[in-house]
């Protein structure tokens, strides 16, 4: 995945705010990327960006070798389909379906037949450990728990990259850790994830930390795994 | 996702907010079965009126004299002029004048053995029998002979047979006795009244209408009418006929004339159609009211559910999906309200039949365009809530608390 200057302005007129001043940021495949920043930085802007939920104002953007230029919504919606999958800090599940609906859920959208659905959506609460939460409602399901549900309902789409916003801050230290190590795994079995967070012990899972301050990268380096 | 993807989640969205589906639909439940009940009675009326009125003669037009007296003066006695065969010749070579039917009424007892009723006795001539398409079970119709000849012979009904006569019985060529004179029975025939209203005790006789005029002093024709061989053009001829006639007589102080039931059906049917629409726009009202309520609720829905399009949208759902899955919502609602009040308005039908004379109907036709139109309603209230949910964008609505 490839970022060529890209920049966001919202607003319009005497009202634009610029976001983003001209990233470049090339992302290879097998990538474990923190994202940090202080809030207001532009981070979760770029974080929207890389994830089709909305598209730069300027600057180009090659996934897969080809370039995405248009900015039709029924495209965006078939690219999120099709390559990301989304994990967000409030987990954001379907309250009146099951763990096993709310993760199958995606493949609705990707047109996939039910049994093949709950098929793959079975197979990939196994992975995160819930196999026998299935048929759990998200309110009864704790935040580690629903947060593993969100992990696999970002999986079943086999998506290129997992996009997680925030994961862990809404849940406490030991859980953090848990869900932390499920992401290092994935990452060891060959997925992109990238991770938006300000906090310093969840960054430091990644083997890349790029920092945003004011709409530019202002540090991008490599770690040692610790 | 298919259309029966969005039907699912629609009706658990439904099923999750019972009580507000269900007040939400409560508008179109009641325009719904207000609509089909106020038709369904109309037809009924209309139906009942028409054959009460007209029977089964709907080309029989009634012709009849109408005094007028001279100009300055009080209506004085008058005297209807009297008519004859050569008259009913002359009004069946009237142009679109299918046959004449000219007839007189005799009332008399008739005694049979130990059997005796008071007997309707119609005049008639002939040309009655194919005018008004008389079926004859056993024996003959008349001849132009019998009246021309006075033969004092008489035809009796299906009902009249069967309280002087026994089935083994052959009543044709037997005496029987009508007011002290006997008379021959040539035949049997099948009354041309619908059934419920024939005479169900003693039924009806015919007898030739000269014989009639003799034996009662009866005036030979009555009651004139003739059959328009175009059923459209029913008042034309019977106006046509009547001038002819009028000229025909010579008449200074009175003139032939016409009541035609075509008009009085027109009426019936503008007072019917009136009160139809009448009824039908204040439903329809009522329908616009639940209508605007599903729209109120659906837009409350979508704000509600900013959230769940959000991440709908993130999980990779369209704008065009987001909009059909909201508005299958919308018509669901409707179409089930539709449905309701269809159910609730045969319930109604039922009701009104039991209770009053009117056998309200529920047409096929009616019962489609009550459901099509309450879906058509979830079109058009469903669009504007729908449409906004889809141009929610997934980044502020998944940001929406």
């Amino acid at each position: 995945m490839k970022l060529n200057k890209i920049t966001k302005v919202y607003g319009k007129g005497s009202l634009e705010v610029p976001v983003l001043h001209g990233i470049d940021l090339t992302i290879e495949d097998g990538e474990f990327i923190a994202i940090m920043g202080p809030s207001g930085s532009g981070k979760s802007t770029l974080m929207n960006i890389i994830g089709f939920l909305d598209y730069p104002t300027s600057g180009t953007y090659e996934l897969n070798g080809e370039v995405i230029s248009s900015a039709k919504e029924s495209i965006l919606a078939k690219l999120r389909n099709e390559h990301i999958g989304f994990v967000f800090q409030q987990f954001f599940m379907f309250p009146r379906d099951n763990a096993l609906k709310n993760v199958a859920s995606p493949l609705i959208y990707a047109g996939i037949s039910k049994r093949e659905r709950t098929e793959r959506a079975k197979q990939l609460l196994t992975k995160v450990g819930l196999e026998d939460r299935m048929k759990h409602l998200p309110s009864e399901l704790s935040g580690g728990q629903k947060q593993r549900v969100a992990i696999a309902r970002a999986l079943v789409n086999n998506p290129t990259i997992i996009l997680a916003d925030e994961p862990t801050g809404a849940l406490d230290s030991k859980t953090s850790a848990q869900i932390m190590k499920l992401f290092t795994q994935l990452n060891e079995e060959g997925k992109t994830v990238i991770i938006v967070t300000h906090e310093e012990e969840i960054a430091a899972y990644a083997k890349r930390i790029i920092t945003i301050k004011d709409g530019m990268i202002t540090d991008d380096r490599s770690v040692v795994a610790s | 996702m298919n259309i029966w993807e969005s039907f699912k989640i629609a009706l658990s969205s439904i099923w999750n907010h019972k009580v507000r589906s269900i007040l939400t639909m409560l508008g179109i439940i009641i325009g719904v079965a207000a609509v089909i009940i106020i038709v369904a009675i109309g037809q009924g009326t209309r139906t009942k009126m028409t054959n009460e009125f007209f029977g089964t003669d709907k080309n029989a037009i009634n012709i009849f004299y109408e005094y007028i007296p001279p100009e300055g003066e009080e209506p004085t006695f008058w005297m209807e002029p009297e008519l004859t065969n050569e008259d009913v010749q002359t009004l069946a070579e009237v142009p679109g004048v299918k046959a004449v039917i000219a007839t007189n009424q005799g009332f008399g007892m008739m005694v049979r053995n130990d059997v005796q009723g008071d007997m309707q006795i119609t005049g008639v001539g002939a040309e009655y029998f194919s005018a008004r398409k008389i079926r004859v079970q056993e024996g003959r119709a008349f001849y132009a002979a019998d009246n021309d000849g006075l033969n004092r012979v008489v035809m009796i009904d299906t009902v009249a047979r069967k309280k002087f006569f026994k089935e083994s019985e052959n009543p044709i060529g037997e005496i029987i006795d009508l007011n002290g004179n006997p008379y021959k029975v040539v035949g049997v025939y099948e009354s041309p009244i619908p059934e419920q209203f024939r005479n169900k005790d003693n039924g009806e006789m015919m007898m030739p209408r000269a014989v009639i005029s003799m034996m009662f002093g009866n005036r030979e024709i009555e009651q004139l009418s003739v059959i328009a061989s175009d059923p459209e053009k029913v008042s034309v001829t019977g106006r046509l006929a009547a001038e002819t006639l009028t000229e025909k007589k010579g008449l200074e102080d009175g003139k032939y004339t016409t009541n035609s039931f075509e008009d009085y059906e027109k009426e019936l049917n503008k007072m019917i159609s009136l009160l139809t629409l009448l009824i039908g726009s204040i439903a329809g009202i009522s329908l616009l009211v639940g209508g605007i309520g599903v729209m109120n609720i659906m837009l409350v829905s979508v704000t509600e559910r900013t959230r769940e399009i959000g991440l709908r949208k993130a999980i990779g759902a369209t704008r065009r999906k987001i909009l059909l899955q909201f508005l299958i919502e919308a018509i669901t609602l409707t179409s089930l309200g539709g449905l309701i009040g269809m159910g609730l308005a045969a319930i109604g039908t039922i009701i009104v039949s039991k209770l009053s004379p009117i056998t309200a109907t529920m047409s096929p036709l009616i019962v489609l365009i009550g459901i099509s139109f309450s879906a058509f309603i979830g079109i058009i209230f469903g669009i504007l809530p729908a449409n906004k949910a889809s141009k929610l964008s997934p980044i502020d609505a998944l940001r929406y608390e």
